[in-house]
């Protein structure tokens, strides 16, 4: 009787419950920050009267060392910081972009809010679940792609995208876009060297250039652009939900 | 009879010969090079080092080009400015600057992140002049990642070249950027729960009064304001407080940044002045898809109510007449919705943002919202009842205004407009009430929420399914 309400699949687990011992991830030799973090962490201090301003940049920098937050990660950040683990778990578990358990090596958000709705989001979301053999929340069985419905992206004028691990934009997707990007991803990993959980890798940066651009500039202001694309004429959505 | 602003008359003047200022067309402008040939920081040399206006001389110019917020609730920049305390050489004070910009539908200080990122850096300088602050705190949402990673990089050319940091321009002026990324959390959007992400916490709104000019960051005084009426700042200074007013709708002037997305041919960011029709703006964003009837618009991203298409042809976008025709400016993020969209998938969709992105701290919010998308979801799937639809307009009541911040009203408006104006399609996906006199749809007027009971059936109690 109760309709499937549209969201991610599975919910995830708990990571840690009062009073047990949660499992490790990493061990004490992997919890240290190299000196180039140090450093770091020293300028975000320096940029805040209070310590606890820095707790996000601090995360950032963990989840991209660790590729996720386990509880050991956060509590290398609160003890670097000087302050409670329970300051740290609590800001790390209001944002949806640090990841409190551990996701595929490429996520892939997924945009469906309403203006993505209207262009197809939801046929590229089915489209990906079809194609990878998993449900949006879960991840792939190679531990290469967890697919995630995001909420508003921000891009919505190229209508259907999504966002690569918290990374990179693509931008007005299309069935054969969303095959010839899983082949990059694929290739990418592959041939190894990508960091853990971090952005900014595999995919190039796509510039989306304004219509008036176009017309006054003929193309995109940006020599130094990656990758350029256009805003396009969007595609009906087959799927709302 | 009444003066009505919904004359059809666009506002906008000539604006087909409109000449871009936030984005103009000059190739690479984002590189500070470009942008010092190009007249780039021109505005702050004037103000900081030759001494054009003095603190209090620049927040008048600003109030005078009668600038207002372009983050959503259209206030005064200047005004805004002005309820800065006096200066108290013991108190550090703030300047936030709110780059998280993730309203469904919004997308436009992207585009300035990307193409003019140095014309917000003199914005948040010169303002930090006019009210006397040491350091600003710029949020970009953390999905913008390579925009943060973007911007850092002019930020850091700025500081190369004396624009920020220590005595700016060789003047005893000086003043730090701090960029920071959010991580991913909608109502970082809202000024008083920016506070708390900046300060490392969980980004709960506070309650207003104290404002943020009382006590913002650090309990210190603190103002919060949008990337874009920043990148208006050193415009206004250019070119003066009267050649701003003089751009687009009176009461509501200036350049303005219009997200347009949605059924359209050449949907984008475009740059016209305020005030531009409706009709004007699908006009110049290549009409609608497809040769489609376009059936909705949504003004100015989605806590904007839904305007019907007969509606939104009167219309021009500036605060004034939105108000009148039922909706609001919000950030001009517009949207258009053709024939085929189904109002009741789309509500349903609007719902679930805002289950996803309350931040649980106040009940009406947190389960408002919750009950509102699986409401209509059993509506959107053929489940509902006509006695559900005044289920949600009372829901709509319990929820606005009762909560610390404005996302109850945000996640209620397009939910009661969309029933209100698209009542036809949401009562055809619903199921007539089965037994007599509990159809509420005819009972209440539908907005009181009030249903009317009918004496002696005790089944009709309002959360119930006949």
């Amino acid at each position: 009787m109760t309709p499937a309400t549209p969201g991610p699949a599975a919910s995830p687990k708990p990571q840690y419950t009062p009073g047990e011992t949660p499992e490790r991830h990493f061990s004490d030799d992997e919890l240290v920050w190299t000196d180039e973090e140090k450093e770091q962490i020293a300028t975000y201090r320096a940029q805040y009267p209070t310590n606890d301003g820095a707790v996000m940049k601090g995360l950032w920098l963990a989840q991209r060392k660790f590729g996720w937050l386990p509880p050991e990660g956060m509590r290398l950040v609160a003890d670097t910081l000087e302050i409670p683990y329970a300051k740290v778990y609590g800001v790390a578990t209001f944002y949806t972009m640090y990841f409190k358990e551990k996701k595929g090596q490429f996520v892939l958000d997924v945009c469906t809010c309403f203006s993505c709705q209207v262009c197809g989001g939801y046929d590229i979301l089915h489209y990906l679940e079809e194609s990878l053999g998993v449900k949006a929340g879960m991840t792939t069985p190679d531990g290469l792609f967890t697919i995630q419905e995001a909420e508003c992206l921000g891009a919505c004028g190229s209508a259907p995208m999504l966002q690569v691990t918290n990374g990179p934009y693509v931008h007005n997707l299309t069935e054969e876009k969303v095959d010839a990007m899983l082949d990059t991803l694929r290739s990418a990993s592959a041939s190894g060297g990508l960091a853990p959980g971090g952005g900014g890798f595999a995919l190039p940066f796509e510039s989306v250039t304004l219509p008036q651009d176009e017309d006054e500039m003929q193309g995109n202001r940006r020599s130094d652009a990656e990758a350029v694309t256009t805003y396009r004429t969007p595609p009906t959505a087959e799927h709302v939900h | 009879m009444a003066d009505t602003l919904l004359t059809g008359e666009s506002k906008a003047g000539d604006w087909r010969s409109y000449e871009r200022v936030i984005l103009p067309p000059v190739k690479d402008l984002h590189q500070i090079d470009v942008y010092e040939q190009n007249g780039g920081y021109s505005a702050l040399k004037a103000v900081v080092r030759d001494g054009k206006f003095d603190p209090k001389g620049l927040t008048d110019e600003v109030k005078a080009s009668g600038l207002r917020g372009r983050g959503g609730a259209g206030f005064s920049t200047g005004l805004k400015w002005s309820f800065m305390p006096p200066v108290d050489p013991e108190k550090p004070r703030y300047l936030a600057c709110n780059g998280d910009e993730s309203e469904p539908g919004t997308f436009k200080d992207r585009q300035i992140f990307e193409y003019n990122p140095h014309l917000m850096i003199e914005g948040i300088a010169l303002a930090c002049y006019a009210m006397t602050i040491k350091t600003c705190y710029l949020y970009i949402r953390g999905e913008y990642w390579e925009y943060v990673d973007h911007v850092q990089k002019a930020v850091n050319d700025a500081y190369a070249k004396g624009y920020l940091g220590k005595n700016i321009l060789g003047t005893d002026f000086s003043t730090d950027l701090v960029v920071q990324a959010g991580a991913g959390a909608y109502i970082c959007g809202e000024e008083t729960s920016l506070l708390n992400s900046v300060e490392g916490k969980r980004a709960y709104p506070r309650i207003k009064p104290p404002f943020p000019a009382q006590k913002g960051l650090w309990s210190m005084p603190t103002t919060i304001n949008n990337v874009e009426t920043l990148a208006d700042v050193p415009l206004i200074v250019n070119r003066g407080a009267s050649w701003f007013a003089g751009i687009g709708s009176e009461k509501h002037p200036g350049p303005v940044l219009y997200g347009i997305s949605g059924h359209v041919n050449r949907p984008g960011v475009y740059e016209y002045p305020t005030g531009m029709k409706i009709t004007d703006l699908l006009e110049v964003a290549g009409g609608a898809r497809g040769g489609k009837k376009i059936k909705a618009v949504i003004p100015g991203g989605s806590s904007t109510p839904p305007l019907r298409w007969e509606t939104a042809v009167d219309c021009t976008m500036d605060a004034e007449t939105l108000r009148e025709a039922g909706s609001s400016m919000g950030t001009a993020g517009l949207a258009f919705l053709d024939e085929t969209v189904d109002m009741v998938s789309w509500t349903r969709r609007i719902a679930h943002f805002y289950h996803h992105e309350s931040c649980g701290q106040c009940t009406p919010c947190r389960d408002g919202t919750g009950w509102m998308e699986k409401l209509l979801a059993r509506i959107d799937s053929g489940e509902g009842y006509t006695r559900d639809l005044d289920l949600l307009l009372d829901l709509c009541d319990q929820m606005e205004g009762r909560t610390v911040c404005a996302l109850a009203d945000a996640a209620a408006w397009p939910v009661r407009w969309g029933i209100k104006r698209f009542r036809d399609e949401f009562e055809a996906k619903c199921k007539a009430t089965s037994f007599q006199g509990a159809d509420l749809a005819t009972a209440g007027d539908g907005a009181s929420g009030t249903p009317a009971l009918v004496d002696g059936d005790k089944t009709l109690t309002p959360g119930g399914t006949p």
